[in-house]
């Protein structure tokens, strides 16, 4: 049913003289709501009084015996109770002074004899569902400003006790002032108009209080805390907080306007000026100076006398009257001493009593404690700061990148990664004891962290920094990564690693692009051998690598293949080029080299075992370049030299054999010749 | 004797008053607490003794009822008694009073009957 109000059965009181009249209300109602007859208005007062707020509505006839419907209205005005039930009169008065008048006492609505059903039930049930809103409304604003200021008055407490500790006080002070502030304004509402303070400022005056001294946040501690009077230097500084604690409000520019910021500002500004205008920071005067303020000036004089201090004892209380009441601490506004004098045995009477009147302001202290004790013990505050910010832009990059980052603290053998690496290598982003982490293994390869310290056991303090390429198998993928680490020292007498710190970055794309750069630069396009850069280099290598092996250089070149270019083309050319490279291919093994060092000319590098006869090897390659290309009868000449000598260089062994190449050709096409020395010099090339 | 007969009977608007109290069950309920009602009884005695804010009230009750029940013939003429008490004094009731007992003795008459009809 859409139109129920809530679960629980709504309240209505029918107030009417006639039984008839009730009872047909009551029927009209009762199947939706639960429905008390009463029979005049004396009776329905004597119920509300008991249990007025068990109803929901009241429905109340004008003409009753003994007392009539006004005299209810009436009676719920004094009450105020008009405020919370509504009232439908219920008559077949028609005339309008009578409605006007049942409107004017609160009524919220007419419902004219004859009674129709459907319209009693509308009207009834529209009023309840609007008070109910209302109602409910009104619990939740007043919900929200019990916790607002349930909040503030926290703050307050936490920042004023803060200042206290620091103050090296003892807690009790700002209680005192905010006790002493609230009992002083109490009085003077009572004795003057002439300050606008409304009932409701009272307790967001006295909360303000506690605020006075936070720009003593700002005084340095050695003033602050000194064991002994001031120097007029000193005391100049620490005059100072009253305008600190006004700026440091004022800067709150969103709260501005906020009457708890208002007060506090104007009690941290001017609570050390004096009536007489001999007070600071702005010598103001009289009533110049706010109320609050002047207020709050008197309760700091009075707890200052009545406390010890490390300068003077504490004085007896009447004793501290009597020096603010003859003006012996300045001038105060002469209505506010009155309110003092009056509320003095009060003012006594509490503070002679349980002085921890709330628990919480126990645990307000704690809190305060704790943070001032967190407080520059080993890092300052502006050194946390600027670690936070560190922190903040390392982790935002450490977000952005693609790298994995790491740290590993040795102490506590802790491996840290961020979110990215950690997601990368399937692991979480704290690993205890890496070495040992099954996961780490399966992606990093069995050895990876013996592997590790042995690279950092070649670091030193003086070059901490190391980074080599390697292959890691990531997510299944074998691909190049740049490991780049730092080694953290501790700086101890014997230099310890306290921590590795690193980044492993993928350099696959560049480095596949790097190595197909290289490939490319050492062979020949034509035909997919080396070229000479290339063969230079891979000889030089399997020279140095291969010492107890054998080589045998060996140069060599199409006879007659300027004819075949001339007769058959370019392109006929370049396939017979092609066909000799896959003959060399199929006929050198796999540790010989081939490359294409010019025009038609070739090297074959032998790599072959002493107990292998080379001219045997030379004879089978040499037949197997041989034969025809096409209609191209092609035929080879070639140059051997075999090094007999680790010190023979291979420039020199290539002139060998091209010199050997040389007496081939000349003795006739489609031979080879193994270089001796009588050929030394034949090589009529450069 | 059916409930609409004995409206037709009693000078009332049985369509009125089905249309608001919305059932011939509740209608009968109230037409037959009319006849238990002691407002007419003590609209006389007030009269009687003289009590001129007790007989309004009386009056008023019974005008309250009747328009309740459309009970129209009597509604007319208690309504004006009812506005000739108002003043706080009986001077010049008995202009109304006469219409008013000779409406309720038949309003009561065809209750009755209707009543003994249907038991």
């Amino acid at each position: 049913m859409p139109d129920r109000v809530s679960d629980k059965r709504e309240r209505i009181l029918v107030v009417d003289d006639s039984e008839m009249n009730r009872s047909i209300l009551a029927d009209m109602l009762s199947d939706k709501f639960d429905v008390t007859e009463v029979e005049n208005g004396e009776v329905a007062l004597q119920l509300l009084a008991k249990e007025a707020h068990s109803f929901s509505l009241m429905l109340l006839d004008i003409v009753m015996p003994i007392k009539d419907g006004f005299d209810v209205l009436t009676e719920m005005n004094r009450t105020g109770l008009i405020e919370d039930l509504p009232v439908i009169m219920v008559s077949a008065e028609t005339a309008s002074a009578q409605i006007e008048r049942a409107y004017e006492l609160g009524a919220t609505d007419f419902i004219m004899r004859p009674f129709d059903a459907s319209i009693v039930y509308r009207r009834v049930l529209n009023t309840i569902s609007l008070y109910a809103k209302q109602r409910k409304l009104m619990s939740v604003i007043e919900q929200q400003i019990a916790e607002k200021e349930q909040n503030n008055s926290l703050m307050v407490d936490i920042l004023s006790h803060i200042v206290e500790f620091r103050n090296g006080e003892s807690g009790l002070h700002i209680l005192h002032v905010r006790t002493i502030t609230d009992f002083l304004l109490r009085k003077l509402i009572k004795k003057t108009t002439r300050y606008s303070i409304a009932e409701e400022d009272i307790p967001v005056i006295s909360l303000a209080s506690a605020l006075h001294d936070i720009g003593k946040i700002g005084i340095d501690d050695k003033i602050l805390n000194k064991p002994g009077r001031l120097t007029p230097e000193e005391f100049a500084v620490m005059k100072s907080h009253s305008m600190i604690g006004a700026s440091m409000l004022n800067s709150l520019s969103m709260y501005k306007d906020d009457p708890l910021v208002k007060h506090a500002y104007e009690i941290c500004r001017w609570h050390h000026e004096r009536w007489d205008g001999k007070g600071y920071p702005d010598g103001l005067k009289g009533d110049e100076i706010p109320i609050a303020a002047q207020i709050v000036a008197l309760a700091d004089v009075y707890d200052a006398l009545t406390s010890e201090r490390v300068y003077k004892p504490a004085f007896p209380k009447e004793r501290a009257r009597d020096m603010i009441l003859h003006g012996e601490c300045g001038e105060f506004n002469p209505l506010l001493l009155e309110c003092f004098a009056d509320e003095f045995d009060n003012i006594c009477a509490i503070f002679t009593g349980n002085i921890s009147r709330n628990i919480a302001q126990n645990d307000i202290r704690q809190i305060a404690k704790a943070a001032l004790r967190s407080q520059g013990v080993t890092a300052s505050e502006r050194t946390l700061k600027l670690l936070d910010y560190e922190r903040m832009k390392y982790n935002f990059y450490a977000q952005l990148t693609d790298e994995i980052q790491f740290e590993y603290n040795v102490e506590n053998d802790l491996l840290r990664l961020n979110p990215v690496g950690a997601n990368k290598l399937g692991v979480d982003t704290e690993i205890i004891a890496p070495a040992s982490s099954a996961k780490l293994k399966a992606q990093l390869g069995e050895g990876w962290f013996e592997g590790m310290k042995k690279v950092l056991r070649r670091t030193k303090p003086d070059s901490p920094e190391f980074s080599r390429e390697c292959q890691l198998l990531l997510g299944g993928e074998r691909r190049w990564y740049k490991v780049i680490m730092r080694l953290i020292w501790a700086e101890e007498i014997e230099p310890t690693i306290s921590s590795v710190i690193g980044k492993v970055v993928d350099v696959n794309t560049t480095h596949v692009a790097i190595s197909e750069l290289k490939e490319k630069s050492i062979r020949d396009p034509l035909t997919g051998l080396l070229n000479r850069e290339g063969v230079n280099e891979a000889i030089e290598h399997k020279f140095d690598t291969f010492p107890e092996r054998r080589f045998a250089v060996a140069v060599l070149d199409v006879d007659d293949f300027k004819s075949a270019n001339d007769i058959y083309g370019h392109m006929f050319g370049d396939k017979v080029l092609q066909e000799l490279s896959e003959r060399l291919l199929h006929s050198t093994r796999v540790h010989d080299l081939c490359a294409r060092i010019g025009g038609d000319e070739f090297l074959i590098v032998f790599d072959y075992s002493p107990e292998y006869d080379i001219h045997s090897i030379v004879a089978r390659v040499h037949h197997s370049l041989c034969g025809r290309v096409d209609d191209f009868d092609l035929s080879v000449s070639m140059g051997i030299v075999e090094m007999t000598s680790k010190a023979q260089k291979f420039p020199s062994l290539f002139k060998k054999a091209d010199a050997a190449l040389y007496v081939s050709k000349n003795g006739g096409k489609g031979s080879y010749t193994f270089y001796d020395d009588t050929m030394k010099g034949a090589s009529p090339r450069k | 004797m059916t409930l609409q007969q004995c409206y037709q009977a009693l000078g009332g608007d049985y369509d009125d008053v089905l249309g608001r109290l919305r059932s011939e069950r509740l209608v009968q309920k109230f037409v037959l607490k009319f006849l238990d009602d002691g407002s007419y009884r003590l609209l006389l005695d007030s009269i009687a003794a003289g009590d001129a804010q007790e007989a309004f009230r009386a009056a008023h009750t019974i005008k309250g009822m009747c328009q309740n029940l459309s009970f129209t013939l009597l509604a007319n003429s208690v309504s004006e008694l009812t506005d000739c008490l108002r003043k706080g004094s009986l001077e010049g009731h008995e202009q109304y009073l006469p219409k008013v007992q000779e409406d309720y003795e038949k309003t009561v008459a065809a209750i009755k009957e209707f009543a003994s009809s249907n038991l």
